[in-house]
């Protein structure tokens, strides 16, 4: 076997990875980084970022506005030290993306230009058109692979971390097209995987989302976050659940329900459509559960109403929700409200990991969706999240190289190389039982989608606990059809639902702990914010019997928690 | 919950078994409901009937790229294309072409990703510029002028169509228009380091417009490189072999090189019409260089006079006033030059008083139909496939004789790609007794390109089996054609030297449909 050796590994090539690969490259050429990415770096997730990246910029805005807007969103479940490092961070990214080439939407006078958001208070979503996470990365790959130290590993698939006395030594990988496995040695690994909402059916994420990193993170050790707030988004598109960007109601959109009604006036009268979205989210689903949603053959949604803004305005700021909607869905958003209702999102929760992104394992960094830094607490605002990923993209690569500068390199014990072959090639890819994965896969996403949906009732997450471990029996008697190596894509889907059965498992555990309702996790048999009981975190731990539960503080700074009203 | 069953396709998937190296053919019947994508089938497939079905797929929303296939040899992005709107019963799938197959319809990308390594793809800045912790100023209209090349996803469909992209040298059309699209970027300030890379290899695009037909995003890579070809020819860093055409054109008004003179010698023992002696007719034949000028499309020219002499159309040429129409030069980037010609002969085109314009050469026609100032001028152009076949379905032109032979017709990329005329050629070719006509699987909309455009047909310097026409002659021989027809005269020439260079001349031969034409009167 061969054994591949970098100072830096960055396991994920959406913003958050690139950006750090960028920033570790750049500290020194003497450090020698590798992205590993299951796909080409340009197919990740993030190029389906659309409305903006969120950053003070202008007079009139102001840190401690963007960070309170950022607190207020999270329902005061963020950690305030961290937000309010995180809007410091925020305007030198955008620069920096404008000066490597990204094509901002400008002002008349040629400066980068800013739309409104949900849940801020200050038009700062930096945007280029509707495909802002699109062109970040397209800027950041450019960047990146200008660097003659680092090195890419396009098409393998991370399996395992490899750990030692709570260092972290290396990790295996699966070359895809060859279907080798290796072992990649280190001195520090940046987790850069991106999120987990694929473990739902109706959701914006891409397929190949399957939030790998946050399970491998969690075998070796390092506890999820919060992974009981899961963002449902407020306008995706029906049937598919593709992403409507949140700038269509930034750009002045309306939500219409039945009655031709604007009914946000009843949730949020002083926001209407901008308020943030588990308050939307909530809304259209309300709306629709008392029947006043739209009927169609995929049931009743809810209309994003854009005809008002005309058709120069789509197509300046909205083009690409404009080709997708009358490509997949038939409907011109020029001429027809388009059907939408709330589609999964996005995962607050994640890999524990602190202001500088590191973990409770040395040598082992978290970034980006797949990681919980606190910034995002119960609610995510929108645009926060693509920010998120450059900020503290940049910070974990500087981190992970300062690190790999002053450790040196282990040697990977053959036994943990021999125990993860046995696992990926004779337990998964040599199972010989009946069950299938795309039934299980489907079995997972129903009972997710059923019972543990935007409303969480504890009979309901009681049974979609004991379901999701008959399913986790279940996938113990997989059988994988294709049994080839080169480029197995049925062995990459058994994997990938072995990773999500864990974080399906991990949301339900959490969801039914936190008896409060907070930001994204609702829960109509204890409807209120719980502050005396529940400001503080879940971290789940990985034992053999499933999570095991422990609660840290929130850290307040300025914004003591108030009512939350938009 | 899903809306019903609009009917039921039958998917016909072109497998590789990379284990047994082994190509097979797997069907499966799928039904299809309002909104089917091409991916959602495929995933239907995948989930339901064979698990060990590989593609490639991830944002499902026409923006990641992964997704590229060929349906009915086009390619397109499975995602993004609705199965009902294809409105066939039966869907061939196969994986992109140009690019080695994995598995299944997962092909080799890395030498698509490899050709980016080339080129800048970062704003090029003084570094004192860099370390401003401001923003760059760029007004609305600036933006504008590149916005569009920024949409590429790099999903390498105009790779997989590309006809130059077979040599590495090239470095693959949206390599090119990624760097255009930073040569048009007002922040940027790089574009000598931006017009190295590409000096030796840009010149190799036919433009045969297939990145740009095909592109999911609308980019047009096509065009960026005709800008690119512009820049050069400003800057004259033009390989010798260009500069040889441009001065040829500017010295004899026609890029052969050869004295104008001699431009109707074609017609030396024929009864033509010509400017200035001739100042109406109904037709003004519009010959072309190459049929003018080279031995070989001479033939051609005279078949055609013939044509119209046995139908008794009152025809002229422009004789020694026909200058080249420019096509190639408007896309090797001469566009002063071009204008330079193209006003000269619509000068003409109103001297020489004719109903309508009727050009042997489709790069005649594309350009007269579509590129200012021609496209201004109000000028009625045909080309002689659709002059003939008009003739023929009019019951005007009588083919008596059979050709026995079993032919593939190449479409060029100027008559097919660029204007879509796919019929008039195949109306021809049906009305011609015992002659069996067999499609190449590149075909029509899908051709693949004889590599003679923007110039290349006198440029050519690519070893043989880099070069378009070598590829193309090799398709034509597996189908087992004993003819290859074409409409062009660039084509003609192309094709026959590759048949030359395959040393293949005992088994396939090359003929313009005219022609065929002639034997068969």
């Amino acid at each position: 076997m061969e054994k591949l050796t970098h100072d830096v590994v960055i396991v994920g090539s959406g913003l958050a990875g690139l950006r750090a690969a960028v920033a570790a490259a750049e500290s020194s050429s003497k450090i020698d980084v590798a992205v590993i990415s299951k796909v080409y770096p340009v197919r990740s997730h993030s190029v389906c970022a659309q409305g903006g990246t969120a950053a003070v910029l202008r007079d009139g805005d102001s840190y401690d506005l963007h960070a309170w807007d950022t607190v207020k969103g999270s329902d005061f479940l963020a950690d305030q030290d961290v937000v309010e490092f995180f809007v410091e961070q925020a305007p030198k990214e955008i620069i920096t993306q404008d000066h490597w080439g990204c094509p901002w939407s400008r002002t008349d006078d040629g400066k980068i230009n800013q739309r409104p958001f949900g849940g801020h208070s200050f038009p700062r979503a930096c945007f280029a058109a509707d495909m802002t996470g699109f062109h970040e990365m397209h800027t950041l790959y450019g960047k990146a692979t200008a660097y003659d130290n680092i090195t890419f590993y396009d098409e393998w698939f991370v399996t395992s971390l490899i750990v030692e006395d709570n260092v972290v030594i290396g990790l295996t990988a699966i070359n895809l097209k060859t279907g080798e496995i290796h072992v990649f040695r280190s001195k520090a690994i940046i987790m850069a995987t991106g999120g987990y909402a694929r473990i739902y059916e109706f959701t914006t994420f891409s397929h190949t989302a399957t939030g790998d990193g946050m399970t491998m993170a969690y075998r070796a050790g390092v506890p999820l976050k919060d992974m009981e707030f899961i963002q449902f988004h407020p306008t995706g598109l029906v049937p598919s659940g593709i992403l409507i960007t949140g700038g269509a109601r930034g750009e002045g959109g309306y939500l219409v329900n039945a009655k031709g009604e604007r009914f946000m006036k009843r949730y949020a009268p002083e926001k209407m459509e901008l308020a943030p979205r588990d308050i939307v989210a909530r809304a259209e689903t309300t709306e629709i559960q008392e029947g006043r949603g739209l009927d169609g053959p995929y049931g009743s949604y809810i209309a994003l109403d854009l005809r008002h803004l005309g058709e120069e305005k789509i197509n300046e700021r909205l083009p690409l929700i404009r080709d997708v909607a009358t490509k997949l869905s038939g409907v011109d958003p020029v001429k027809e409200p388009v059907p939408i209702r709330p589609a999964a999102h996005y995962s607050m929760g994640g890999i524990h990991a602190n202001i500088r992104t590191e973990t409770s394992v040395s040598g082992f960094y978290a970034t980006g969706e797949c990681s919980c830094l606190n910034v995002h607490g119960a609610n995510r605002l929108g645009t926060n999240s693509t920010t998120g990923c450059l900020v503290f993209g940049a910070v974990a690569g500087e981190e992970a190289a300062k690190y790999a500068m002053s450790n040196s390199f282990r040697e990977v014990p053959r036994e943990k190389v021999s125990a993860e072959e046995k696992r990926v090639f004779d337990e998964i890819l040599g199972g010989e039982g009946d069950e299938r994965v795309p039934v299980i896969r489907d079995e997972m996403r129903c009972i997710m989608s059923e019972k543990v949906w935007i409303y969480r009732k504890s009979d309901e997450l009681e049974s979609a606990l004991k379901e999701l471990r008959k399913l986790r029996e279940r996938f113990n008697d997989i059988r994988v059809e294709d049994q080839s190596r080169a480029f197995n894509t049925g062995l990459a889907a058994a994997l990938q639902l072995d990773f999500t059965l864990d974080l399906a498992e991990v949301t339900i555990a959490g969801a039914l702990a936190r008896t409060e309702s907070r930001g994204a996790h609702s829960r109509p048999d204890y409807p209120k914010r719980d502050d005396e009981n529940w400001l503080k975190h879940t971290l789940a731990y990985y034992t053999r019997e499933g999570p095991r539960l422990e609660y840290i503080p929130v850290t307040i700074t300025k914004w003591p928690p108030t009512k939350r009203a938009y | 919950m899903s809306s019903q069953v609009e009917k039921t396709v039958e998917f016909k998937i072109h497998r590789f078994d990379p284990k047994q190296k082994k190509h097979y053919v797997s069907t499966y019947k799928m039904p299809v409901r309002k909104g089917t994508t091409l991916l959602d089938a495929l995933m239907y497939i995948k989930d339901n009937f064979d698990e060990t079905l590989a593609f490639r797929h991830s944002c499902r929303m026409g923006v990641c790229g992964s997704c590229g296939i060929m349906v009915n040899g086009k390619p397109m992005l499975a995602c993004y294309t609705q199965v009902l709107h294809l409105e066939s019963n039966l869907l061939v799938i196969e994986p992109l072409q140009n690019m080695a197959i994995i598995k299944d319809l997962v092909v080799d990308i890395q030498p698509f990703f490899d050709r980016y390594d080339r080129i800048k793809n970062v704003l090029i800045k003084p570094e004192d510029e860099l370390k401003k912790p401001t923003e760059f100023i760029q007004a609305p209209k600036e933006l504008k002028k590149y916005w569009d090349l920024t949409l590429c996803i790099k999903c390498s469909i105009c790779y997989s169509a590309c006809p130059a992209a077979i040599d590495e040298r090239f470095l693959g059309p949206s390599t090119y228009a990624t760097n255009y699209r930073f040569i048009s970027d007002s922040r940027d300030e790089g574009i000598d380091e931006r017009l190295k890379p590409m000096a030796e290899n840009v010149w190799l695009c036919t433009s045969c417009n297939s990145c740009t037909l095909f592109c999911p995003k609308e980019v047009d890579s096509s065009s960026s490189i005709v800008d690119e070809h512009s820049l050069m020819v400003e800057t004259g860093a033009i390989p010798r072999t260009v500069k040889d055409v441009l001065t040829s054109v500017i010295r004899y008004h026609n890029p052969m090189g050869t004295h104008p003179s001699k431009r109707m010698e074609w017609a030396k023992d024929l009864k033509v019409k010509t400017f200035p002696t001739a100042t109406k007719a109904d037709v003004l034949y519009f010959v072309g260089c190459s049929p003018a000028y080279d031995p070989r499309n001479q033939e051609v020219a005279r078949s055609m006079a013939s044509i119209f002499g046995g139908l008794g159309v009152d025809f002229a040429t422009l004789g020694a006033e026909e200058w080249c129409c420019g096509d190639h030069i408007l896309r090797l980037g001469e566009k002063g030059l071009f204008e330079m010609l193209a006003e000269h002969n619509v000068s003409m085109f109103e001297k020489l008083d004719a109903d309508r314009i009727v050009t042997l050469s489709p790069h005649c026609y594309n350009t007269f139909k579509n590129d200012k100032p021609y496209s201004d001028a109000g000028l009625h152009v045909q080309h002689y496939t659709q002059f003939v076949a008009e003739a023929i379905e009019h019951g005007k032109f009588k083919l008596p004789k059979a050709i026995k032979k079993r032919v593939t017709y190449h479409d060029p990329c100027f008559l097919g790609k660029r204007n879509e005329i796919f019929d008039a050629p195949r109306q021809i070719l049906g009305s011609l007794k015992g002659l069996e006509l067999d499609e190449m699987k590149r075909t029509k909309e899908n051709s693949f390109c004889c590599g003679g455009g923007a110039g290349r047909v006198w440029t050519e310097e690519a070893t043989p089996e880099k070069r378009p026409s070598v590829n193309r002659v090799k398709e034509a021989l597996e189908l087992g054609a004993e003819v290859i027809v074409t409409a062009c005269p660039f084509c003609v020439t192309t094709l026959e030297d590759a048949v030359k260079v395959l040393d293949v001349e005992d088994k396939i031969a090359v003929e313009d449909i005219l022609g065929l034409l002639k034997d068969a009167v």
